[in-house]
């Protein structure tokens, strides 16, 4: 393919994904693979590089949750389309993630929001939910070998379950990377509570994840 | 009739009283608390204090007023006040002053905000029943052919006199009967709670009786000490909520109790040693204030006081006993601490109380200092966090006697919502408290004096007037270092947003417009790298800084307002209707609240200004409904468990409503009523 329609292309994902226009990101994602372009590399270089632009624009507090909801529900219009067509070889599957809100609290926006981060990075999750029993996430972990373990709380009521979950996975499975999120979350209470990860609120969340795929980015950039 | 007293009532607020003549009619709105607006301090220049002098003999409260009742027309009103307003019987508050009696009407423009704690009693109609009733009755002495037992001789007195049966005695009562019926010379007065108890004796024929009416907010305890007898209300006393300490909002204090050991026994006990405080204060009200007696040289010794009466004022020097009811409304957190039932559970998803249902617990099992055989009545919780404080909204405003829909936003750290009618009631809450009392925000702070309570911006200039608490005169007509600004408290966030948003200054997303600035109060904080807005400069305030406002400060109060106004879309479409007929704002807020920026910021749905009112502390009235009738009580319970419970959360569309709803005043939804409040280009902007 022309480098210059290449870019093109790319620019025209990225620019749907930060002015939250779903019809643009399906239109585009669309003729990417109407043309031939890779989908693998269009996700990565077009939608996932206008979601790293909403993260700085989020950190600068330009962007707020509305705009980060509406540019994930471009990214996913986008995503519909061109997932299905990743070779098989480009889906380096980077690890399984099992997410939750847990038990006792029902707030799942942030969560949400990660979860998405997770899979455009490659990962597969799985998505518990919320009011997520604790027990759940042990046996969710078993049962998928998952690497990592992301939990998340809005309220200080609900975020001492996440100590009793840790101590229970790590007695199994001490080699489980254990991330926390939430508004009530802090640094000082991930450690506390023995986890290995955490991110303070969505926007956060976003950057660590976003800096996650910028560094997937780079990886793939190179092969 | 004493000849230079003369008196007034004041409306809408129906504040009324006596006044000594010669006096601004400002200065009397003051003595009886109606609030009238004095931006300029008194000095005659703003006109914001316009009242409408009302001619005619009031029957109902044996006032005859007329303009001949006021000073003569000066030439400054001449500015502010037309020939056809002056006609009419308008009149500048600063100048007027008054001759005779009066009947005052304060039209909205001129009605200040109530200073801090704004929990005032208003004036609703309330039947009169209370729990707790007085019966006199004069018995004979014993005598060897008759030699009946002190109680039993009572009794009968009291069920042939006045019907009472069955009646049952409280052991701290029964103990001074034999004593006090002696004292009295077999005439005595007894109090009796609910027909069922006798709670009190006193000797010879006594008609007062006395309760109180306690509201126990996250953050202010408010409570109406009342004259069961007469339904006066004496005394409004209030303090902080001292478990402020262990947390600002209900979840860090449930937190405290589930992380820390005896947590729950020592919120208890902060809360009752802060009622009896009030009880305390209020009941020292009732004495003359003391001075200390100047020794003389050399002159050893304790201390002396004397007492100092005012001229003229009567005080009743009642002591705890005197106190014979108690009614409690709080959320059901509060609740749950007070009684030291395990608020755990109420702190998870799906929220369950211990218990709804009205309680009646003996004062002294839980520590209260009042008459000792006394009962506290609890009122019920509803569901979740929307607690007792919520039915005590409800039976004071009775949206299920009426046919119009109304809706109903309790605005306090929690955020409850009734909507409905006769037909129906549903109820949720939402978490709005901590951004919109300042606790987020940077220059945050509770109402207190400094506190910026009300701001303008000029959409021309830019440049931002302002009024803080402990101050009458606004910013304009001041000297900067007058001001002593320390903070933006909760009203000031609710103008600010509005204000922000009206002249230009952030879009509707929230998002400060780099390119519409027109002052030099905008810019880039080069700490933080974050775009602020200055609200006061630092001669202006007590502390030293500018006072800014941050695009995470806005962030803030749009969250906040978000899910306020996400609750309400969410219940009005549950309920299936397409409009509401009235919103009712409660709670310390509701009076504070001024609705035209309430509606240009969408803290709730599109509706005529006219629809909204300010109730007040609806729920301390709800308490104090409950005091002074008994039958409100089974009212209350009724009334919780007959409105349903929405957990807005797990609504299919919350997100969606919740995201739409941060923007100004909406994301998508229209906005009619704001027309020509907002300008066209701003209401319009994509």
């Amino acid at each position: 393919m022309d480098v210059t329609r290449k870019k093109e292309i790319l620019d025209k994902l990225a620019e749907a994904v930060v002015e939250f226009e779903e019809e643009q990101a399906r239109e585009w994602s669309q003729i990417a693979l109407d043309e031939g372009m890779d989908a693998f590399e269009a996700i990565m270089q077009g939608l996932a590089a206008g979601m790293e632009t909403v993260g700085d624009l989020y950190d600068q507090q330009e962007y707020f949750v509305p705009e980060l909801l509406m540019s994930a529900d471009a990214l996913y219009a986008g995503l519909d389309i061109l997932k299905p067509h990743i070779r098989a070889e480009d889906q380096k599957n980077m690890g399984q993630v099992v997410i939750g809100t847990v038990q006792g609290d029902v707030h799942d926006i942030g969560k949400n929001i990660i979860k998405l981060m997770f899979e455009v990075g490659g990962f597969e999750v799985h998505d518990l939910g919320r009011d997520v029993p604790l027990e759940k996430f042990v046996e969710e972990q078993m049962k998928t070998d998952s690497e990592i373990v992301a939990m998340s709380a809005m309220m200080t009521t609900t975020m001492t379950g996440m100590k009793k979950v840790i101590e229970m996975i790590k007695e199994k499975n001490p080699d489980v990377a254990i991330m926390l999120g939430g508004a009530p979350v802090t640094r000082d209470v991930a450690d506390l509570f023995g986890a290995d990860g955490y991110a303070e609120s969505a926007g956060n969340a976003v950057q660590e994840a976003i800096k996650m795929i910028s560094n997937l980015r780079k990886l793939q950039e190179k092969a | 009739m004493d000849d230079n007293i003369a008196k007034i009532i004041f409306q809408p607020s129906g504040r009324r009283g006596e006044v000594p003549k010669d006096i601004s009619i400002i200065e009397a709105s003051r003595l009886l608390g109606a609030d009238i607006e004095a931006l300029c301090g008194e000095k005659k220049v703003c006109g914001k204090c316009k009242v409408r002098i009302e001619e005619g003999f009031f029957e109902k409260y044996g006032i005859d007023s007329k303009l001949s009742h006021v000073s003569g027309w000066q030439e400054e009103e001449e500015k502010f006040i037309n020939t056809q307003d002056r006609e009419a019987g308008y009149r500048l508050g600063c100048v007027a002053k008054v001759l005779g009696d009066l009947l005052v009407f304060v039209p909205e423009e001129s009605r200040a905000g109530k200073q801090v704690v704004s929990k005032a009693a208003r004036d609703i109609l309330i039947e009169h029943n209370p729990a707790v009733k007085l019966f006199y009755v004069e018995v004979s002495k014993p005598t060897i052919e008759e030699p009946t037992g002190d109680f039993e001789r009572i009794c009968a007195a009291l069920e042939k006199e006045h019907g009472l049966k069955d009646l049952k005695i409280d052991i701290s009562t029964l103990r001074r009967l034999p004593t006090v019926l002696r004292q009295g010379g077999w005439k005595v007065t007894l109090s009796v709670w609910l027909d069922q108890e006798v709670i009190r004796v006193r000797p010879g024929k006594i008609e007062a009786s006395y309760g109180l009416a306690v509201d126990i907010g996250t953050t202010t305890v408010a409570a109406y000490f009342c004259n069961l007898a007469t339904m006066e209300v004496l005394d409004t006393v209030s303090m902080m909520n001292p478990q402020c300490k262990y947390g600002e909002d209900v979840m860090s204090r449930i937190t405290y109790h589930m992380m820390n050991e005896g947590g729950l026994k020592k919120m208890s006990d902060d809360i009752v040693e802060a009622l009896n405080t009030l009880i305390d204060q209020a009941l020292s009200a009732t004495y003359p204030p003391k001075k200390k007696v100047k020794k003389q040289k050399g002159e050893q010794g304790p201390d002396e006081w004397i007492e100092v009466p005012e001229e003229g004022k009567t005080y009743l020097r009642l002591t705890r006993e005197d106190i014979e009811d108690i009614t409690i409304g709080c959320n059901t957190a509060m609740h749950h601490i007070l009684l030291q039932l395990d608020p755990e559970h109420v702190g998870m998803a799906p929220f369950p109380p211990v218990i709804h249902h009205s309680l009646d617990i003996k004062a002294r099992d839980l520590g209260i200092n009042i008459n000792p055989s006394s009962y506290v009545f609890v009122l019920p919780n509803e569901a979740g966090f929307v607690g007792a404080d919520n039915v005590g909204v409800l039976i004071a405003e009775e949206p299920y006697n009426k046919d119009e829909i109304q809706l109903i936003i309790d605005i306090g750290t929690n955020g409850e919502l009734v909507l409905g009618n006769k037909k129906k009631l549903i109820s949720s809450s939402c978490a709005t408290g901590p951004a919109l009392e300042g606790a987020q925000l940077t220059y945050g702070m509770r109402a207190a004096p400094g506190a910026m309570e009300r701001i303008r911006i000029d959409p021309e200039t830019h440049d931002v007037d302002y009024k803080v608490i402990g101050r009458d005169a606004w910013r304009q007509f001041s000297e900067p270092k007058e001001m002593k600004a320390k903070g933006i408290c909760g009203s000031g966030i609710l103008d600010l947003l509005a204000e922000l948003y009206k002249a230009g200054i952030v879009n509707k997303s929230g998002a400060f417009n780099k390119d519409g600035q027109k002052s030099n109060r905008f810019r880039k904080n080069p700490d933080n790298r974050q775009y602020e807005f200055v609200l006061a400069w630092a001669e202006e305030t007590s502390i030293g800084k500018d006072i800014v406002v941050t695009q995470k400060d806005v962030r803030q109060i749009q969250l906040a307002k978000g899910a306020l106004y996400a609750g309400c879309k969410l219940m009005v479409q549950r309920m299936g209707i397409e409009k509401v007929d009235k919103v009712k704002i409660a709670g310390a807020f509701g009076t504070h609240v001024d609705r035209e920026k309430a509606l240009i910021m969408g803290l709730f749905p599109d509706c005529d200004l006219e629809k909204i009112v300010s109730v007040g502390n609806a729920a301390g009235d709800g308490c104090r409904a409950a005091l002074l009738n008994r039958d409100k009580r089974a009212e209350a319970n009724w009334v919780s468990r007959n409105v349903e419970y929405i957990e807005l959360t797990v609504e299919p569309n919350f997100q969606q409503e919740f995201m739409g709803a941060m923007h100004l005043p909406h994301m998508t939804d229209a906005f009619p009523h704001l027309k020509g409040l907002v300008p066209e280009e701003i209401l319009n902007q994509k």
